[in-house]
């Protein structure tokens, strides 16, 4: 079977979920002027509920950037309900906080949670629950295939940018951040129509495999020693690994236009029976 | 009903309740004569 959908790291963050994590910084400060007077019974209140702002904060931020992600994928697992385990830990921490570090009664802090856990189901939703499936044109239901696929490149491409770092060459270095951002463009279109998956096999499982393991064995091998001719047959493998990179983006943009192209056509056809032009 | 007044009254109620009981408990902690917790109170 094949594994859960998770965030790739390395992204811009986003500002998603922020919101809680600056509303209960009164807890903080609240903590800290209970250690300053000694009071300890408010110290723990405090702390405790402070400490389940953050981990619910946490869950929900994640929550919120895994549904992003799933909504920008045509195929994607359901992912894990981060968001609805981040309201409930909010919710915990509001009641927390409201019963042992403001004082409320029991019955009072509960409704506290009570008003936390709605206000994040009505601001943020709950996680979505069916997996967004893909059939080939057989009726054949290639998900885990596709998804495999799919974490493999995303692990390849994270193998080339740790090794990139290693390599102690400005040249190189941006002839293989060029690599990287191909791969991830073509990798992009990939996610957005899956149907290309069975072109763009060769890309995934020749070129970019034996881009990493190049790039690896290089990073491996020229910090121990440096050699003028190793450096000269790695540059030559990079520039054709970027050549076909970019054809491989090329292929796949005309693939998109000859379908366009195609479906115009049969619409244009079947207007003209009708009588409409 | 709409999403986003859903939203709006969502965050309506997470500011009243996270930041009310936030504010309450700075307020609690920060008050000459601190409120004790009513679970911390001798019986």
């Amino acid at each position: 079977m094949a594994e859960r959908y998770q965030q790739t790291p390395g992204r811009f963050p986003s500002p998603k979920g922020v919101l809680m994590f600056l509303l209960p910084l009164p807890v903080l400060f609240a903590a800290i002027a209970s250690l300053a007077r000694g009071h300890l019974g408010g110290l723990l209140g405090n702390a405790a509920g402070y400490a389940l702002f953050l981990v619910g904060a946490l869950l929900l931020r994640q929550g919120l950037l895994s549904e992003a992600e799933y909504d920008r994928r045509r195929v994607a697992k359901a992912p894990w309900p981060l968001k609805t385990l981040g309201g409930g830990v909010i919710a915990l921490a509001t009641g927390v906080t409201a019963w042992l570090g403001a004082g409320q009664p029991l019955v009072m802090a509960v409704a506290f949670g009570l008003a936390a856990l709605l206000g994040c189901y009505l601001s943020y939703g709950f996680d979505p629950l069916a997996a967004k499936r893909f059939t080939d044109r057989d009726g054949v239901d290639v998900t885990d295939r596709v998804l495999e696929a799919l974490t493999q490149a995303e692990q390849s491409i994270a193998v080339i940018e740790q090794s990139t770092r290693n390599i102690r060459n400005a040249e190189l270095n941006s002839r293989l951040r060029r690599i990287v951002a191909l791969a991830r463009r073509v990798l992009t279109m990939l996610e957005e129509d899956p149907r290309d998956l069975r072109r763009a096999r060769k890309f995934l499982n020749v070129y970019l495999d034996g881009a990493k393991q190049v790039t690896q064995g290089y990073a491996k091998t020229h910090a121990r020693a440096a050699s003028p001719e190793l450096e000269d047959n790695f540059r030559r493998v990079l520039a054709t690994i970027e050549e076909v990179f970019q054809e491989q983006q090329q292929k796949l943009l005309e693939t998109d236009v000859t379908d366009l192209d195609v479906q115009i056509e049969v619409l244009t056809t079947q207007l003209k029976r009708e009588g409409v032009i | 009903m709409p999403a986003s007044l859903r939203k709006f009254i969502g965050l309506l109620l997470i500011f009243a309740a996270v930041g009310v009981a936030s504010c309450q408990a700075l307020v609690a902690s920060c008050s000459t004569t601190a409120a004790t917790p009513t679970v911390l109170t001798p019986r």
